[in-house]
């Protein structure tokens, strides 16, 4: 199996360039407007890991991995454990980055608003994650596409008419959690990072190539 | 005897083509081709031996154990190259090295540096940038690199060059001197398979046709290309397969010394997989 997570690090190493270009991009863009870009980096490890699901099934490597020693249940557990360690180095990039912002702007460091806004972001892009990888391992990664281009437009759509009936109130959402929900939302993605990982198993393990 | 591998009665249904009823023994030691058109049901059995389909009928036994259950042991003695089927093409070999390291227990990185020097393979270079031909040599020398004993090998001549395909046979030739091991080995190219396969199999719309030696296919086998005079005495008993051509008929004899006995004027020549493939598909039945 890590073999398989190192194939995943050695495809991802080949858009580091590509990302550091987009890191520095954005760094500049904040010390213009004073954005908050703790999101970004947890953004670009979601659009890595798809990277790497494009390139397996552009070259039909899936079908090649289990005729390896490895079996299906690493298979999946592999890109499981590439994504925790991705998401892992880009939530250090994320606070790394805006401490360097703040020192060098020569502000003082807000450390729980800080903690809580990285915190958000790789918590939901985990949960985003692990909602898309069963797809994924279903119908593959292009076709996974089109649907999630769908699922977001509906949820969109929904969501929209939700906060407008209900008047849901999206920051004081925001301030609950960072109140009283770190745990529990750390707890959450947890349970909803397993779910997935077994549900993708067991489509994978029924999977025919 | 022992056997590397064994399939009884393999059926596989989809909307469009069925796997019906396959069976054949591959012994230990031995190379067995397996020969088909395309579509004829010889990727769908290689991926059935090699797990690949998870609904199929029949039993596969590698080394004598069930294929079925989720025992990976058995895949640390094979090598396996499927047509298209690879590494993402962003790597190099290098990188391979680096992955299969920590995939088989057995990678011997030594042996895989000589395959990629004997092969000329560039170290540096991404897979995409390679030919067709260097993608296979890069894929064969992978199978190889483990030890394996048992090859299963889905077109691998497939895009070489003559001296590239000559190269690669006495590779597998090499690779069979040691009695432990075997391959099995679907290919078009029917000479590379009467060089060096001890048994044929030969699949036709999801059915096994033929399943036997080389010797016993190209010893008692005949092709017989006559007149119309010369067939109208033929009695059809005495033909599997017929096909008529612009000029002549074409026969397939099933045992070529009845034959000479019975019709001595008409001559037998020497059968290739080739003729065997092509008249049992296009040929008539009596």
């Amino acid at each position: 199996m890590i073999g398989l997570i190192k194939k995943d690090l050695l495809l991802i190493k080949s858009n580091i360039k590509l990302l550091g270009t987009i890191l520095v991009f954005y760094i500049l863009l904040t010390f213009e407007n004073e954005m908050n870009i703790s999101f970004l980096p947890a953004f670009l490890s979601v659009w890595l890991m798809f990277s790497t699901f494009s390139y397996d099934e552009y070259n039909k490597w899936d079908s090649y991995a289990i005729t390896l020693p490895n079996g299906r249940k690493n298979t999946v557990r592999a890109k499981y454990l590439t994504t925790i360690i991705l998401i892992l180095i880009t939530t250090f990039i994320s606070i790394l980055v805006t401490f360097l912002i703040l020192m060098i702007q020569n502000k003082a460091i807000p450390y729980n608003e800080l903690i809580t806004s990285v915190l958000i972001s790789t918590l939901t892009i985990t949960c985003i994650e692990s909602f898309i990888y069963p797809f994924i391992f279903k119908f593959g990664i292009e076709k996974t596409r089109i649907i999630l281009f769908g699922v977001l437009f509906v949820i969109g759509f929904i969501g929209g008419i939700l906060i407008y009936q209900v008047n849901l109130n999206v920051p004081s959402l925001i301030n609950f959690l960072a109140k009283y929900g770190r745990i529990l939302f750390v707890i959450l993605t947890i349970v909803i990072l397993f779910l997935s990982y077994k549900i993708s198993e067991k489509i994978y393990l029924k999977k025919e190539f | 005897m022992k056997l590397a591998l064994e399939i009884k009665n393999l059926s596989k249904k989809y909307q469009d083509f069925e796997l019906k009823n396959i069976s054949f023994n591959l012994p230990q030691g031995m190379i067995m081709g397996l020969i088909g058109e395309n579509g004829a049901g010889k990727t769908t059995t290689i991926k059935a031996i090699l797990n690949l389909l998870t609904k199929y009928s029949g039993e596969i036994k590698i080394f004598g154990k069930l294929n079925k259950n989720e025992d990976e042991t058995v895949k640390e003695d094979i090598g396996v190259v499927l047509d298209d089927m690879f590494f993402p093409e962003i790597l190099n070999v290098k990188d391979i090295n680096y992955i299969m390291k920590d995939i088989y227990k057995n990678w011997d990185e030594n042996l895989y540096n000589k395959y990629l020097n004997d092969f000329k393979l560039p170290l540096n270079k991404q897979i995409k940038t390679f030919s067709k031909g260097m993608k296979k040599k890069l894929e064969i020398a992978v199978s190889l690199s483990h030890h394996p004993k048992l090859l299963i090998l889905d077109e691998p001549t497939a895009g070489l060059d003559p001296i590239a395909r000559s190269e690669v046979i006495d590779i597998f030739r090499d690779f069979i001197q040691n009695e432990e091991c075997s391959i099995l080995i679907s290919s078009h190219i029917t000479t590379d398979l009467e060089h060096i396969a001890d048994y044929i199999t030969f699949i036709n719309n999801g059915e096994v046709v033929l399943s036997k030696t080389s010797d016993e296919l190209l010893n008692n086998y005949g092709i017989v290309k006559c007149r119309k005079e010369e067939f109208n005495q033929i009695e059809e008993k005495d033909y599997v397969k017929m096909r008529k051509t612009k000029y002549e008929y074409e026969l397939l004899v099933e045992n070529k010394k009845v034959f000479k006995k019975k019709y001595p004027k008409i001559l037998v020549e020497q059968v290739s997989l080739e003729d065997i493939m092509v008249l049992m598909i296009k040929g008539e039945v009596k």
